[in-house]
């Protein structure tokens, strides 16, 4: 037979369970997620800012290179030119030569736009060339804006050189043009960390590569080789300003990038990071707060399944106990320490038990009682003390014997239905009738029945309830026998009583105890009955001599029955529709 | 189009070192190329083994020297020190990769196809002392403002001496010079040369940049205070040795770049897409007590301009 407390035990306990796991774990998620969701919002734009940074620090490292070189220049601006070139010139320029060692050449050319000087580290110095670059580019854009940056050329398809052309703050002074070598922001460039593995490079307005950590990728001078970069830098133009960009490098890598302007050369300063590298706190913070809501929610669950237990653990005792108790186990306690409403239930249950368990005990002794005492007797017995009202002892009882005439003729001759039927309704009106008079029907046997008077319950004036009883036993039994006696005219009904002493109490052996009474009176009553005939109620002397003029009697003929000397005086209860046979 | 370097069986990767000097001669390149190898994360001995092939001056013996390193399988040939040596090696293998040093134009002397991108299997650095070597002429006319002959140096066997030659004759018209050509391509002829000039009462001697000379710089210092020739090289190690004037390339940059790309070259890299560096530095070195010696002084110019003074 499947358990229905096992499913119900599981079903209540789950339903505890899902409902706090759902309460901690549902705000835990939501918490958790919406956290990460603004981290990440948070990291990302911190990213960008720190992009953002990165790019405008290398810019100013570049730009701080190409400044000094200006201003070195403007030295060379500021005296006028006069018609003597003089030694004094060339020894400057040979001096800035020293001091600046990035640029390779320097021309100085006076007012009218004629080359007075011209040094170089590598080819041969002009001194007072006269040559005409008035028309130049250099000379006519420092002229205009006092300063001038030419585009980025590699000499021999290789060497990036710019042109830097500083004119001073009046036209007498002239301009200076220096052609600057651009392998010396190598060092700068490459000593540009971004986090670990980040780099920066530079690339001209046209989008070729003016420096980078690998000086070879500027020297081979490779526009194809050199796209993914300027691609790099048309995608971060495609953003909005200071939102660093993904995409790859030259290598394939994917990369973060920001950029940065320089001013004036209107070069583009990029700084590029390893994705992976970029988005390291990004994603150690996600991972951090995945694992920190893989771990809460597996408290949770931890913590629902204590706590469901809990609650359900009471619960379960109380089931199991109210089970057997309705199965039974009046004795059986729910033990339930818990302090709280729980205790109190399974308190109740316990009073509950106890009630139950005394109430089946009165109701076992009830019925054990019943089934010799009419119910008001045995209420009565009840209610006194224990079960001493059914001990031993000797008194004065009246013992009634009746049983049917010719009845085992008709039951030799009738069916057994009809038998059983028969003796059915006959003993129902015989119990209703000991009920009614408050006798004890101590025994049946076939079809004859003995009575006891004043055991094992006192009563008052016992004879004359007896006589009476018997009447009214005679009255009904008779009624009964008028249709009966259609099938079987010789049925009958006699009853006989005796009064005296006797023994009573429970007779028989261990296993099989009967309430009964022990004594010639009992002889006496059966004995009687014996002789009675169909109709007759016979009384002996002692009973008659009770009754006394209360109830209608006769005395006949002292009859001789089995088992006594003398022959017994006998009377009869005399029916009002009846005359006496005597 | 280039090869990848052969690997060898044993555990180190070997580079062919071809030299045309000797150990001692090389001493100082020798430690700037190691210099460069480790920048490239490659340490002698413990990382890279190196097999020494040395001329001792005898550039004849390149070719055959070259063919030996070739010959055993080399990863790298590292050919330092002009461009004899640059062609020597050239002509011993067309597969393994090598890192030339030289003070001429790789381009115009056909070890490379261009700067950017070599292509083949030579790439190296080039010291800009080739082109330089005219200016030579205009330091020894500061110098000398008032002279009028100038004794010029050529190593006949050197495949740069032709163009030299030119440049500085284009050069001493500009300045002013009578040019007195002397020649001299061993050591032997070293102390002619010195003879000839004071003999010929010339202003100066100015060398051309040549390995053969750089590598004699002391024997040149010597010979020069003896005959009392106000002289200028290529080297430092000349102006070191009590010369009076030198103007050439660094070469511990040139040397080390060599190093770095030797070991750029062993990580993988291919030579055609190494391209062709020229060192970024072309030093003046200038020597005032031989100056002293020679009864010379220095113009203000020239003091505020060199590199190094030595006093």
């Amino acid at each position: 037979m499947p358990d229905p407390r096992g499913t119900t035990r599981t079903s209540l306990f789950r339903k505890y369970f899902r409902a706090l796991f759902a309460a901690v774990v549902a705000p835990l998620l939501i918490a958790g997620g919406s956290e990460a969701w603004f981290g990440y919002h948070a990291q990302r734009a911190q990213l960008n800012e720190r992009l953002d940074v990165e790019a405008r620090m290398a810019s100013v490292k570049i730009q701080d290179f190409v400044e000094g070189v200006h201003d070195q220049l403007t030295w060379m601006v500021q005296l006028p030119w006069s018609e003597d070139t003089g030694d004094r010139r060339r020894v400057d320029a040979l001096r800035l030569l020293r001091q600046v060692p990035a640029i390779e050449s320097l021309g100085l050319v006076d007012a009218d736009g004629k080359e007075r000087l011209f040094v170089s580290r590598i080819g041969l110095n002009r001194i007072d060339g006269g040559a005409d670059v008035s028309a130049t580019p250099a000379v006519t854009g420092a002229r205009a804006n006092r300063l001038w940056f030419g585009p980025v050329t590699f000499h021999d398809g290789s060497e990036p050189f710019v042109t830097i052309a500083v004119a001073g703050n009046r036209a007498a002074v002239g301009v200076a043009v220096a052609q600057v070598n651009l392998k010396f922001i190598w060092e700068e460039i490459s000593a540009i960390r971004v986090g670990q593995t980040g780099e920066a490079f530079v690339l001209d307005q046209p989008g070729r590569l003016v420096a980078h950590p690998d000086l070879s990728l500027v020297l081979r001078a490779d526009v194809i080789e050199q796209r993914p970069l300027a691609a790099l830098r048309s995608a971060i133009r495609a953003k909005p300003a200071g939102e660093a960009i993904a995409g790859t490098d030259l290598a394939g890598k994917t990369v973060m990038a920001s950029m940065a302007q320089i001013t004036g050369v209107d070069w583009s300063v990029i700084v590029k990071q390893p994705l992976a590298e970029a988005f390291g706190p990004i994603y150690t913070a996600l991972w951090r707060t995945g694992l920190l809501l893989i771990a809460g929610a597996a408290l949770a669950a931890a913590l629902a399944y204590w706590l469901a237990q809990r609650m359900v653990g009471p619960i379960q005792v109380l089931e199991e106990g109210v089970a057997r108790i309705g199965a039974g186990q009046f004795d059986h306690r729910i033990s339930l320490k818990t302090g709280d409403e729980f205790e109190r239930l399974a308190g109740r249950f316990n009073e509950m038990a106890s009630e139950l368990s005394v109430s089946q005990d009165r109701s076992e002794r009830i019925s054990r009682l019943k089934r010799f005492l009419a119910p008001q007797v045995a209420e009565l017995v009840d209610r006194s003390p224990g079960d001493s009202i059914l001990d031993g002892r000797r008194v004065e009882v009246v013992v009634v014997f009746c049983d049917l005439r010719g009845f085992t003729a008709f039951s030799a001759q009738a069916e057994p239905d009809a038998i059983i039927d028969v003796l059915r309704q006959y003993y129902d009106a015989l119990e209703r009738v000991v009920a009614a008079h408050e006798a004890t029907l101590v025994n049946f046997f076939g079809d004859g029945v003995m009575i006891l008077i004043n055991a094992p319950v006192v009563a008052p004036d016992p004879a004359l309830r007896a006589v009476n009883m018997a009447r009214d036993m005679q009255r009904d039994v008779q009624a009964l026998l008028v249709g009966w006696r259609a099938i079987h005219p010789r049925l009958g009904f006699g009853i006989g009583m005796a009064m005296g002493p006797a023994t009573v109490g429970r007779i028989g052996s261990e296993g099989r105890l009967n309430y009964t009474a022990i004594g010639t009176v009992v002889n006496l009553a059966s004995r009687l009955c014996s002789s009675a005939e169909d109709t007759e109620i016979l009384i002996d002397r002692v009973a008659a001599n009770a009754i006394g003029a209360k109830a209608p009697l006769v005395e006949q003929e002292a009859r001789t029955l089995k088992g006594f000397d003398q022959p017994v005086p006998v009377f009869a209860f005399v029916r009002m529709t009846e005359t006496a046979t005597g | 189009m280039a090869p990848a370097s052969p690997v060898r069986a044993q555990a180190l990767p070997v580079i062919g070192y071809l030299g045309s000097e000797s150990p001692d001669r090389y001493a100082s390149r020798l430690s700037a190329f190691r210099e460069g190898l480790a920048e490239s994360g490659y340490v002698e001995g413990r990382t890279v083994s190196v097999e020494y092939r040395w001329a001792e001056g005898q550039y004849n013996r390149l070719p055959t020297l070259a063919k030996e390193l070739a010959d055993r399988q080399v990863s790298v040939i590292v050919a330092p020190g002009g461009a004899e040596v640059a062609l020597a090696a050239k002509s011993a293998t067309a597969t393994i990769p090598i890192v030339f040093e030289m003070g001429g134009d790789p381009v115009a002397l056909g070890v490379v196809g261009s700067l950017a991108r070599p292509g083949g299997n030579l790439t190296g650095v080039s010291s800009l002392s080739v082109e330089v070597s005219r200016k030579r002429l205009e330091f020894m006319r500061e110098v000398r403002p008032s002279t009028r002959k100038c004794a010029v140096a050529i190593n006949r066997r050197s495949p740069t001496s032709g163009a030299q030659l030119k440049n500085l004759q284009v050069a001493a018209e500009a300045l002013g010079f009578e040019l007195l050509v002397l020649q001299a391509s061993i050591e032997q002829e070293f102390e002619a040369m010195f003879i000839a000039a004071r003999d010929a009462k010339a202003g100066g001697l100015v060398f051309s940049s040549d390995p053969y000379f750089t590598y004699r710089s002391e024997q040149l210092a010597v010979l020069a205070q003896r005959y009392a020739v106000p002289a200028m090289t290529q080297s430092r190690d000349f102006t070191l040795a009590g010369g009076l004037m030198s103007y050439g390339g660094d070469f511990s940059q040139s040397h080390r770049h060599s190093g770095v790309y030797a070991g750029r070259i062993l990580k993988g890299e291919k030579p055609s897409e190494l391209p062709v560096q020229r060192v970024t530095k072309v030093e003046l070195f200038i020597n005032l007590k031989a100056a002293e010696k020679l009864g010379l002084s220095f113009p203000p110019s020239l003091l505020s301009s060199a590199d190094r003074v030595i006093e």
